[in-house]
């Protein structure tokens, strides 16, 4: 027995020893844990956050906010900052002048030309996938909001299934359309937008991963679009694992992708020593993607991880423990929702609605299309409880579709507040009584990992199965790539969501939660779309055009009373933020605007 | 023998057509949209018709009679598709094929620590059978298998991971995951430590044998009673043979009694249940999997579970069933070359 025993504890004490090559005491390499997977790294598809945090650090973009300011711009691939003083901006807001820099290289070593500026945002609109960003490029370059609005524009049918089956009278049209957007004059690119724009230059700015500047050549040598105007109808609208940069990089940015690997769940990132910047202090950044909170915590913990997403319910977990920062209440301009699909297809989402009839066993298809059913989910949430146990107070109750924090959002006029006895009255009235006398059963979607999301999903079921007992809710995750998926293509029922500004208007958050082709409202349905037309866009359309404050101020007003008499979808928190790191880590800063947790260009470590 | 294995051998497709249609069968009260995943050619087709999925099931024939829908994807499933997992967000084959090396791994080493430490602990009890120490150690083995496997790891996590520091999550930290991922480094299994020893990285060899001894040591725990019950059994049961009696009448030294004589034969069912063990540990251990973030098929299968990725389920089940019938069939000969009563019969 006895040489047994020490022959265990020998090989358990040689395992042990192996801890000394611990990660966190290389102060070259940076361990980010989180979760929620990448979607994809293409930054003319990507319109989550988890994606963005990575092409964050492999892009540049034209212009960028400097340190923590949302007002202050500074140059970045631009050599200056267009505005009216330097000449660079006409006068009525609709003509802005880029300077490129030069001397800048991509990782690939090709050199950034004007052309690659022209190219990027082209590329992005001619591509356009479906609930992608590319309609922040229409709307202040066209005054529309899709590649099929510019079909049309074009005399082509918006509605085409195939963009290779247009005619190529069109195909040519499209593409004169969007190159005159944005031309190459000299060594600058110049935007002509349709009308004046006033976060315009915000839209361009770091932090905003669709403005990221590619190679033209590079991309073209990867078999994506030549850039040939009759060319694009083949590169439209593609599958996401189709795309030439879904998982592979070429920007100008501090770091060059390493390795997405989905088996291990991380993303590795290596330093770009030929940044126009100068190198970034960090060698290599490891971005890893760990479901489970407990274990997250623990690798803070411990220094395995040099920083660590951790959710706002779990921060009494870290506070006060030597040698880790805690960063609370931090400023974001976002907010969280539950968004009603008013047009539930039915098809293959029997797992979630059940039966699809109003029987008791499920739900119909046009079950979030009655007015008192969302009322009375909006009654339903417990916003204080919400705000107080599960955000412990890092955040604060939303008045609308728009943080309060905003301008134009009127802070004095009320969301709904949890009433169980309205919700029942308003339960009562839906489908003439019927809902009330059957019942109804369903399922509620949060994003995996995002522990917050499921407690609202769970605290929601207990509001809503207090009321009548043939009311019944359950509540189940999705991987995040998948709920993207899903959303993309009109099939959530009823869903949790967030949204993070693109850049700091209220128009921001109007536009993808209430406008017809939003990218919420225009995944919710026909019946959404037909609600959003009737009730929304106009106002939405005349808020963006106008630059009188006074104006937009009774737009906005009448906006958000609308939002909350029609209850569209159930906001119920206004978010802060929180970022959690060693003591080692030097040179955070926070930007409202990064959907990016951490600039790594900005980071190092002091590892004593 | 040879005709024992042939014989078996030739049953062989047949057990495993009837374990496919078996697990098909499962399939038949889902809608017909909720099994397009496993049938369709590219996932893209299911983003662009998902509000008119009617296209795609009469493509795919899945408003055909049940017979019809079992021959159109028992097609695919032996052209190695499996169909898509939305869950996985890629093919159910690829996920399976990128899960596969980490359980793989965790099973080969895990066998050992458990089969060892169970047949151990089932010698002492058997040996000091109704004394203090017959108490004492299964009243430890029982704890271990009342213990749910999610406590004992998050404690072992806390303590010899969140304190000492020594046994990390994961299946290799972050220093040797850059080692592996460099072009210098030929993943010729996905076994780490395998890897490890053919690309001479005696480091990660450590770091990953390091990952693993969390997991193991919950799985033996968990894992010994069940060895032990049945080798303290099976060793009474020899113990009073006639054989034994008459080994220690000859004046065979009790040790030898005991390693000659009685533990050889009573090893004849712990042999089977173990191999039994080592296929459902190949099938994956969800809990263990999750708390130490052992990215394997146990946790894979448990995604898609929550999920109701009935794809994922549909494939994952399907591989342990073939997992299962194989490694019945190499168990039942294994035996045979233990037994030769088994040959004879």
């Amino acid at each position: 027995m006895k040489p047994r025993l020490i022959a265990v504890i020998a090989i358990i004490a040689v395992l042990a020893a192996g801890s000394a090559y611990a990660a966190s005491t290389d102060p070259n390499t940076f361990v980010f844990v989180t979760f929620g997977e990448v979607d994809s790294l293409d930054p003319a598809y990507c319109y989550d956050t988890a994606s963005g945090e990575i092409i964050h650090q492999l892009y540049d973009n034209l212009i960028a906010y400097k340190g923590s300011s949302l007002d202050e711009l500074i140059p970045m691939l631009a050599t200056e900052v267009p505005s009216v003083e330097n000449g660079l901006a006409s006068a009525d807001g609709t003509v802005f002048r880029f300077p490129i820099r030069k001397g800048v290289k991509f990782h690939s070593g090709h050199v950034l030309t004007p052309e690659d500026v022209e190219y990027s945002f082209e590329r992005a609109m001619l591509v356009d996938p479906d609930g992608g960003p590319v309609w922040m490029f229409f709307e202040p370059l066209l005054g529309v909001f899709s590649l099929r609005d510019v079909v049309e524009m074009a005399g082509g049918d918006p509605n085409f299934e195939d963009a290779s089956a247009l005619s190529p009278e069109v195909v040519q049209k499209v593409y004169d359309l969007v190159d005159a957007t944005v031309e190459v004059e000299g060594d600058s690119v110049v935007f002509k937008l349709a009308n004046p724009y006033p976060p315009f230059l915000q839209i361009l700015a770091k932090g905003g991963s669709w403005s990221s500047i590619v190679s033209k050549e590079w991309m073209t040598a990867n078999g994506d679009w030549d850039g040939q105007p009759t060319s694009w109808p083949k590169w439209h609208n593609p599958a996401k694992e189709d795309m030439t940069l879904y998982s592979k990089a070429n920007g100008t940015g501090p770091f060059k992708l390493n390795v997405w690997d989905t088996a291990t769940g991380q993303v590795i990132f290596d330093r770009f020593d030929d940044y126009w910047q100068g190198a970034a202090k960090l060698e290599r950044v490891v971005v890893k993607y760990v479901d489970e909170p407990s274990t997250r915590l623990l690798m803070i913990k411990t220094g395995d991880a040099d920083a660590a997403l951790i959710q706002a319910m779990y921060l009494d977990q870290v506070r006060g423990v030597e040698g880790i920062v805690v960063e609370e209440r931090l400023p974001v301009i976002a907010n969280t929702a539950l968004i009603f699909n008013y047009s539930i297809p039915i098809e293959g989402n029997e797992d979630i609605v059940g039966s699809g009839q109003l029987d008791g066993k499920g739900i119909p298809s046009d079950f979030f299309n009655d007015l008192h059913v969302r009322r009375a989910f909006c009654m339903a949430f417990d916003y204080d409880t919400y705000i107080n146990e599960v955000a412990l107070g890092a955040g604060s109750k939303p008045v609308g579709p728009a943080p309060s924090s905003l301008p134009y959002v009127d802070a004095t006029k009320p969301w709904y507040d949890f009433d169980l006895k309205a919700a029942a009255e308003e339960f009562k009235q839906a489908f003439d009584g019927e809902l009330w006398e059957k019942g109804f059963q369903l399922t509620l979607l949060y994003n995996t990992g995002n522990d917050a999301r499921k407690t609202a999903a769970e605290i929601l079921e207990f509001g809503i199965e207090q009321i009548n007992p043939k009311f019944k809710v359950d509540v189940r995750g999705m991987e995040w790539a998948t709920y993207l998926d899903r959303l993309r293509s009109s099939a959530l029922p009823v869903f949790f969501l967030g949204w993070h500004m693109d850049f700091p208007d209220v128009h921001n958050f109007y536009m993808p939660y209430l406008h017809s082709t939003g990218d919420f409202s225009g995944y919710c349905g026909d019946n959404m779309v037909a609600m959003a037309e009737q009730y929304f866009d106009d106002l939405i359309e005349a808020g963006i055009k106008t630059t009188d404050p006074e104006e937009r101020a009774v737009i906005y007003s009448l906006l958000q009373k609308r939002a909350k008499d029609l209850a569209a979808s159930m906001y119920y928190i206004d978010s802060q933020d929180q970022r959690v790191y060693r003591d080692w880590v030097k040179g955070f800063f926070y930007n409202p605007a990064y959907s990016a947790n951490y600039d790594f260009y900005s980071v190092w470590k002091e590892v004593k | 023998m040879l005709n024992y294995i042939i014989r078996r051998l030739l049953f062989l497709p047949i057990v495993l057509l009837a374990v496919t249609f078996c697990i098909f069968l499962t399939t038949a009260f889902l809608s017909p949209y909720q099994m397009l995943s496993a049938y369709v050619d590219s996932p893209d087709e299911l983003r662009r018709y998902r509000g008119n999925l009617d296209v795609l099931v009469e493509k795919y024939g899945l408003d055909e009679p049940f017979h019809v829908r079992y021959w159109s994807w028992l097609k695919k499933v032996v052209r190695g598709d499996l169909g898509y997992s939305e869950s996985a967000n890629m093919l159910v084959a690829e996920a399976l094929s990128k899960r596969l090396p980490g359980t793989l791994e965790l099973a080969l080493f895990a066998v050992i620590p458990v089969v060892v430490g169970g047949v151990l602990l089932g010698q002492i009890s058997a040996m000091h059978h109704n004394k203090p120490v017959d108490h004492g150690v299964r009243i430890f083995a029982i704890v271990g298998w009342s213990l749910p496997d999610f406590v004992f790891g998050l404690i072992f996590l806390m303590y010899f991971y969140g304190v000492l520091r020594w046994f990390p999550p994961g299946r290799l930290s972050v220093w040797a995951d850059q080692i592996v991922f460099s072009s210098s480094f030929v993943r010729y299994t996905g076994l780490n430590t395998i890897d490890a020893i053919l690309n001479g990285e005696w480091a990660v060899l450590w770091d990953a044998l390091r990952h693993m001894v969390g997991p193991v040591i919950t799985l033996a725990y968990l894992w010994w009673a069940f060895i032990l019950r049945i080798t303290r059994s099976s060793m009474l049961d020899v113990l009073n043979k006639d054989y034994v009696r008459t080994a220690r009448a000859k004046g065979l030294p009790e040790g030898k009694v005991i390693s000659r004589h009685v533990t050889r034969n009573a090893m004849i069912p712990v042999a089977t249940v173990a191999g039994m063990m080592v296929i459902g540990l190949l099938g994956g251990v969800v809990i263990v999997e999750t708390v130490f973030d052992f990215k394997g098929i146990g946790l894979l299968m448990a995604q898609g579970a929550q999920q109701l990725d009935y794809t994922l389920v549909l494939g994952t089940t399907l591989f342990f069933g073939m997992l299962l019938v194989v490694g019945n069939l190499v168990v039942d000969v294994l035996y045979a070359v233990i037994d030769p009563r088994v040959r004879l019969e």
